[in-house]
């Protein structure tokens, strides 16, 4: 594994007073037995206490680890050693690994291969493979008779009643949907609680979804009758994962695979990031990853790059969710994403898809020749006259990039909102 | 109502007090049989989701929507090094937030010098920046370019007050800006109108005419002496007293005369009495009647007769110059603060550099040339005739940065036992009022051995920021 780049470091940094603070422990006074190999870097800093704090970071597969007590993630002491090591002013490479860094790595290892082995490992008895699923099952099914019910009773006393309930109403149906194991409702429900009392519009967003949960639960009443692909997009509705190792052999689609867009949010429980990316064919998916609080997630992608990776697909409807199956190596960058569509044209789009998928409600899109409008929060328009308002847009930020003249805009339709992801300006593909 | 409203309705009240409406035969559908109200309701509620969903049209917008697109930028945009380091001081800066700010103020200008302009993306940061520092808001033109200025018409989240008030202090020219040019329009209107105007009226009008007096508005303030109102009366009085010419001058300076008296043989000194009860016309200059109960204030009286009379008064009393006649009160401290607001308030240099002899009003010194001011500090400071700390926030109020010598001085007197306290006072203006070639000093100053804290992070700050500084020159080159 090469030397890490000192913005490849800061991209790790979980804020910035993390990394203002890791600068400053960036000289080599404090750090002590410090090195590195191909997998490891590690080194000892001294803190205000007498026992230095002991530093590891694994910098092939990204752990960090530090006897620190922060609870930054990666620390500022990791993160200052990177810096150090990024630099080449500490931690040389073909030291012995010290003691500490090695206790930990075989801990790492010994996880790893038990992980290995119990998702590689032969189901040792398909008969209890069977039981688990039917057990499963039968918990699913009972928890949406339950929230079926719960859905009737709202509907006879009413929206305006349960807008008056307090969190915790919410809070205890989202607990017995979890306990279901249906945590993608689970996650829905929680987030009305709020909502119902954040949204001007909260009526007919109550409404709505209120009609989706019901049919989430026809649909899974009839599961028997969807097709693969409509029954993995109900499975994701509502959370049930698709192991990753059911997707990394099925199938390996080749790039050069352009980055088009990312999104990153993080709720106070979950960080979660969308990469939109599109092959040379114009197969456009989406990979997703997680992480809880504490841990850090997979480096983003810089949009506009053009990755030399394989992807396969989960199932479901287009654009599908997709994985990475082999290291990936950006190989330069596009100087623009093609050709963008009409407002028309992207909510025709939104249509078909859910049509396609009714329970989908994020859709990317490609516009061309739109403009930037402060009105409001913010709207784009295009060449057509007609316009849509902006979701969660750094309009500052656009009207800086675009000086209010017609671009190319990648972003996702949401709830009637584009949500803009990057811009193309002078040919570059950015970030807003 | 369409059939959607009908459906909220509906929901919102609950199936037990309204049914769910019939769905819309344009749609098509045959709702099933046999369903309970709630179901009705919820299956509806599913069909209005994805056809809401899957008929979304776009609004069609007015003509208030569209902006004019940026002119194009006439400036190149900086790019490389300099580019690089103002990302670093806007989203990560490896400075204390106050040097920080001054240190993206010093890239708008070096990038203003060398005709380049900040690159468009980091207009936003810039101006969040600028809305709370007044040094940054100063610098933006026209280092944020043509996009920039056009960025300040169209964003909603700038407007000319989010920036801060422009403050006269800290660096700049060198020079205290000279008091706002004089409405005119406040002075005719005053002498056509006086009459007719209110008092609350006159007094502001006079209030303009006072932020640039001058001896052709005697004639105005004379009437102002005159007036009903206490407040107008107080006000033209306050005014006269900047023209040292005027015939209220002269009135003040002829019953000044009278109580100045010289004594003693070597060492000469004044004698000052107090004034008598004043008359019909003393009391028309402003001088306090003699109060219904108690004693009167002579001494506010004494002081408002030697603010209103020209100060070659003393001089002629003396007989001496006005340093030498400055000297013969030393010993009256509540004089010399009375002859020093004369003096500042006239701009008289030549008593101001006199009083300065035996006085540090900061008033006094406000009224010297930049270089002048600089020179008495490191004097005073070199010569120790003052307590460090009491010159401190006259050290603050200089343009920066300082002369070498000056910096020197200040240097010294930080390096000292007690100069730990003088560098935590000055902590927020040293890094930026030292000058480029203090920096080997201060580097000297921190190699060596000390405890005191403050003192070190504060000589740390003043190298941290010349050696940014000198980043983004050579940056600029």
């Amino acid at each position: 594994m090469g030397r890490w780049s000192e913005e490849r470091v800061i991209s790790a940094a979980p804020d910035s007073s993390s990394l203002a603070a890791a600068r400053k422990l960036a000289h080599p006074g404090p750090w002590s037995e410090s090195g590195s190999n191909d997998v490891l870097v590690w080194g000892k800093c001294q803190g205000s206490g007498k026992t230095p704090y002991q530093v590891s970071v694994d910098v092939v597969a990204p752990a960090y680890r530090c006897s620190c007590p922060s609870r930054k993630f990666p620390c500022k002491h990791a993160l200052a050693l990177l810096l150090l090591w990024a630099r080449g002013e500490a931690a040389e490479a073909g030291a012995e690994a010290a003691g500490f860094a090695q206790e930990w790595a075989a801990q790492r290892a010994d996880r790893a291969t038990a992980k290995e082995q119990r998702q590689s490992g032969q189901p040792a008895d398909p008969e209890a493979q069977a039981k688990r699923l039917a057990a499963r099952l039968a918990l699913m099914d009972a928890g949406i008779a339950d929230f079926s019910r719960w859905l009737t009773d709202v509907a006879r006393t009413g929206l305006a009643a349960a807008r008056q309930q307090p969190y915790s109403w919410w809070d205890g149906v989202a607990a017995r949907l979890v306990d279901a194991q249906l945590p993608g409702l689970a996650e829905q429900v929680r987030e009305m609680a709020s909502e119902v009392n954040a949204r001007a519009d909260w009526a007919d967003h109550l409404l709505v979804n209120v009609g989706r949960w019901w049919a989430l639960t026809k649909a899974w009443s009839q599961r028997d009758s969807l097709a693969p692909g409509e029954f993995a997009d109900l499975r994701a509705a509502l959370g049930w994962a698709t192991a990753s190792s059911d997707v990394q052999g099925k199938e390996s689609l080749p790039g050069p695979w352009l980055v088009l867009g990312a999104h990153r949010s993080d709720d106070g429980r979950l960080q979660q990031q969308r990469t939109w990316l599109r092959s040379p064919e114009g197969t456009v998916v989406v990979v997703l990853d997680f992480a809880s609080q504490g841990q850090s997630l997979a480096t983003p992608q810089l949009a506009g790059a053009l990755l030399n990776t394989t992807v396969a697909r989960y199932p479901g409807s287009a654009p599908q969710r997709a994985m990475f199956t082999s290291p990936v190596e950006p190989q330069g960058t596009a100087a623009g994403l093609g050709d963008g569509g009409t407002i028309a044209t992207a909510l025709l789009q939104e249509s078909a898809a859910v049509a396609a998928s009714p329970w989908r409600i994020r859709h990317p899109v490609l516009l061309g020749n739109v403009t930037v409008s402060p009105e409001d929060a913010g709207w784009i328009l295009d060449g057509d006259g007609q316009a849509l308002p902006l979701l969660d847009a750094p309009l500052d930020s656009l009207l800086a990039l675009t000086g209010g003249h017609a671009v190319s805009m990648f972003g996702e339709l949401e709830d009637g909102h584009f949500r803009p992801l990057t811009v193309v300006v002078n040919e570059k593909v950015v970030t807003p | 109502m369409t059939w959607f409203d009908e459906l909220r309705t509906s929901a919102l009240v609950g199936t037990v007090r309204h049914e769910a409406p019939a769905p819309p035969p344009e749609l098509g559908v045959l709702a099933p049989v046999g369903l309970s109200r709630e179901e009705f309701l919820l299956d509806q509620a599913a069909m209005a989701d994805v056809v809401r969903r899957s008929s979304r049209t776009a609004s069609m917008p007015t003509d208030a929507f569209r902006i004019t697109p940026a002119p194009v930028d006439s400036k190149t945009e900086a790019t490389g090094e300099a580019a690089r380091l103002l990302e670093l001081l806007l989203h990560q800066p490896p400075v204390g937030l106050g040097l920080r700010n001054q240190l993206v103020a010093d890239w708008l200008f070096l990038a203003a010098e060398s005709r380049r302009r900040v690159p468009h993306r980091q207009l936003p940061a810039l101006f969040l920046l600028a809305a709370n520092d007044a040094a940054v808001y100063r610098a933006l033109n026209p280092a944020i370019g043509t996009r920039g200025l056009w960025l300040q018409d169209v964003s909603p989240s700038w407007s000319p007050r989010s920036g801060p008030a422009q403050d006269n202090g800290g660096s700049g020219t060198g020079t205290a800006p000279g008091p706002a040019e004089p409405d005119a329009t406040a002075r005719e209107q005053l002498t056509s109108d006086w009459s007719s105007l209110s008092a609350r009226a006159r007094l502001s009008l006079l209030k303009i005419v006072g932020t640039g007096v001058r001896p052709d508005d005697e004639d105005l303030l004379e009437r102002g002496l005159d007036d009903k109102a206490k407040g107008v009366r107080e006000m033209a009085a306050e005014l006269l007293n900047q023209l040292p010419r005027s015939a209220r001058a002269r009135r003040m300076g002829a019953r000044l005369a009278p109580l100045l008296t010289v004594k003693g043989l070597l060492n000469k000194r004044f004698d000052i009495d107090l004034p008598p009860d004043p008359d019909a016309a003393t009391l028309r200059d402003g001088i306090a009647p003699v109060p219904r109960n108690g004693e009167p204030d002579r001494l506010a009286r004494l002081d408002t007769i030697i603010l209103g009379a020209p100060l070659d008064v003393w001089i002629t009393a003396s007989g001496k110059s006005a340093e030498a006649t400055a000297s013969m009160l030393k010993e009256e401290p509540r004089i010399l603060a009375v002859l020093a607001t004369v003096a500042a308030g006239r701009n008289n240099l030549e008593w101001v550099r006199a009083l300065l002899t035996v006085s540090s009003d900061a008033r006094l010194l406000h009224c010297l040339p930049v270089a002048e001011r600089e020179r008495w500090l490191e004097r005073h400071i070199r010569h120790g005739v003052d307590e460090p700390l009491s010159l401190a926030s006259l050290l603050r109020e200089l343009p920066q940065p300082w002369s070498g010598s000056l910096a020197e001085a200040v240097l010294k007197i930080i390096a000292g036992k007690d100069g730990g306290r003088l560098a935590s006072v000055l902590a927020d203006v040293l890094p930026t009022a030292l000058p480029a070639e203090s920096t080997q000093a201060c580097r000297r100053l921190l190699d060596r051995t000390d405890d005191d804290t403050a003192r070190r992070r504060v000589l740390r700050d003043a190298v941290q920021y010349q050696s940014f500084k000198q980043s983004l020159t050579e940056a600029f080159r």
